[in-house]
């Protein structure tokens, strides 16, 4: 499904394909590749030889090919990925060619029951891991560097092909910037009509904790002396500003999480919206006809109490009594 | 009041002049042909005096039914140049029940429908209202305007008759929930069998009614399927921004959530 994201970090098909490999009682010979948003591949590969060792290579691309980033992982990224099982995952150095990370997983030590599931699951956000500590990289490489340069260059992310964004690192807050683009014209009515409630939520004193969001029909200030084509947009700019309370602790895998994810969440919305009207007007359509036809039936109703009911009268015929 | 036309209403040109909607109404009554469209309003606005004047009315004008009809066309076609508001000053607490009503009238007036055969060709019967090639079965056709962006087009002529409806849009996204609804009851026009498949250029959906629907079904509950449809599409399309906005507003706040 290329150009949709999923918003669970588990990666179902992934999660699914491991689920069989652990419930398979007979060791299965497999070798399968699997691509996901059309840039994320991996491979699963098991031996029937050795069946309780599965090998899982996992490839993503950069969110961003400036500077900040480097192929190889971040530190945080291994650390996470070790901490997850370190009885059943382990990390095979040097990685596979053309993969960024390898894991030999231990199927032996994975008990059968709710708990395998929770683990698989767990095995399957390595992407979710991977892309969250290279965006939690890129900021604190982006900290350091402005701190010493002095100025706030925005960094342009992407995550989904054709759906950049961008972050901007300012003294007290982040800024992360979302150009927004739609096929339809409905689409970007629909999503307008979104942005409109998440300003108004956001802006209300109940959400006064969540981060301020903003949108504008045209590129926010700090955007200029970018790209034309990363500027010229149908849907406006979704500007959201990012405290440094909003990164505290385990807010801080939340929030990079939703940044990560919101055009997916925006495009979901938009989707399901479009799904609700048709389904509305779906059963408008038979209330609607239902008035004609009723019309229509007791109008032959009273035709029918007109005209009659047809008698069915036998006529038998008259015996003579004459003889 | 921006236009005061009304030298085509026979014997009520005295109104042009005069501004009380009580003589104008009284004056308008006097003809006797109208009095099928007046007498609702008679009804609504001026009590029993002008009830019982309009009922009058009616009843001297049993004969000439289908001409008192083309008559309260004619007359209608004019009146739709003339503000509305002078006649429904006293009932404006209810704008949107005055338009329907208006229409309600105008369609029981102009729905006076009898088979005819084309004069074009031989062995073909077609709506006149569609073809349009003998002038003189076609009736001057009725522009009601609730307001610029609200009206109704009724083409009336010997076999059928065309309504045509522009609902209001107040911005995009009623404008884009519009559209999509009436595009999709106008892909299921069979459905309803008297739904034009495509508007007439500039409304956004038409009716075609024939002599045989008018066969078909009552007159008066085709009617009454017309104002319920106008009535239902209005209450839809605010129900439906309201239920796209409230999804929105949930929506937005399930994302916000996650921040906290």
């Amino acid at each position: 499904m290329p150009g949709m994201a999923c918003f669970e970090r588990a990666s179902p098909a992934l999660k699914e394909i491991l689920l069989k490999l652990h419930r398979s009682e007979k060791p299965m010979e497999l070798d399968h590749h699997l691509h996901e948003f059309g840039s994320v591949e991996y491979h699963i590969q098991s031996s029937a030889s050795d069946q309780y060792k599965t090998y899982l290579s996992i490839s993503t691309p950069l969110l961003s090919h400036g500077p900040q980033l480097s192929y190889e992982l971040p530190n945080s990224a291994i650390e996470v990925v070790k901490g997850m099982y370190p009885d059943v995952v382990e990390i095979v150095e040097p990685a596979r060619e053309g993969y960024q990370l390898t894991l030999r997983l231990d199927f032996a030590k994975i008990p059968h029951g709710k708990d395998s599931v929770k683990i698989i699951t767990l095995i399957s956000t390595v992407q979710a891991v991977i892309l969250s500590s290279q965006l939690k990289e890129l900021l604190r490489n982006v900290s350091l560097q402005d701190e010493s340069q002095g100025n706030y260059k925005p960094i342009k992310l992407v995550y989904q092909p054709r759906e950049p964004f961008f972050v901007i690192k300012q003294p007290a807050k982040l800024k992360a910037v979302y150009p927004m683009r739609f096929k339809e014209n409905t689409d970007v009515i629909i999503a307008t009509a979104f942005f409109q409630e998440l300003m108004d939520v956001g802006s209300s004193e109940a959400w006064s904790k969540a981060p301020h969001c903003t949108w504008s029909p045209i590129p926010p200030p700090e955007l200029r002396g970018e790209l034309l084509e990363d500027l010229s947009t149908n849907g406006g700019f979704v500007t959201f500003d990012i405290s440094s309370r909003h990164v505290q602790g385990k807010r801080l895998d939340k929030t990079v999480w939703s940044l990560l994810n919101f055009y997916a969440f925006v495009k979901h919305h938009v989707k399901c919206t479009r799904g609700f009207i048709q389904r509305r007007m779906r059963n408008r359509l038979e209330s609607l006809v239902q008035v004609l036809h009723k019309e229509k039936l007791k109008e032959e109703e009273h035709i029918k109490k007109v005209k009659g009911i047809p008698l069915n009268i036998s006529v038998t015929p008259l015996k003579s009594n004459i003889t | 009041m921006s236009k005061t036309d009304l030298s085509s209403v026979g014997r009520a040109e005295d109104c042009s002049r005069v501004k009380s909607p009580q003589l104008i109404l009284r004056s308008l009554v006097r003809i006797r042909q109208v009095g099928n469209f007046f007498y609702p309003f008679c009804n609504e606005i001026h009590g029993n005096r002008y009830r019982i004047l309009a009922k009058r009315l009616l009843k001297s004008n049993t004969t000439g039914l289908k001409a008192g009809a083309t008559i309260a066309c004619a007359l209608l076609s004019s009146l739709s140049q003339i503000d509305t508001s002078l006649f429904f000053h006293s009932t404006m607490a209810n704008p949107l029940r005055l338009y329907l009503t208006c229409i309600r009238n105008t369609l029981e007036a102009a729905m006076c429908l009898q088979n005819f055969p084309c004069q074009e060709v031989e062995r073909h019967n077609k709506p006149e209202v569609e073809l349009k090639t003998s002038p003189e079965l076609l009736l001057n056709p009725v522009l009601i305007c609730r307001n610029e962006a609200e009206k109704c087009l009724i083409e009336t002529s010997i076999n059928s008759l065309r309504i045509s409806l522009k609902v209001k849009q107040a911005d995009e996204l009623e404008n884009i929930l519009t559209k999509k609804f009436l595009r999709f009851l106008s892909m299921r026009a069979e459905a309803f069998q008297v739904l034009r498949r495509k508007p007439v250029q500039g409304y956004d959906i038409s009716f075609l009614i024939t002599n045989y629907h008018c066969e078909e079904m009552q007159k008066q509950k085709l009617i009454d399927f017309i104002v319920q449809f106008m009535e239902d599409i209005d209450k839809e399309i605010s129900e439906l921004k309201l239920s796209v906005n409230t999804r929105g507003r949930l929506v937005a706040t399930e994302f916000l959530k996650q921040f906290i």
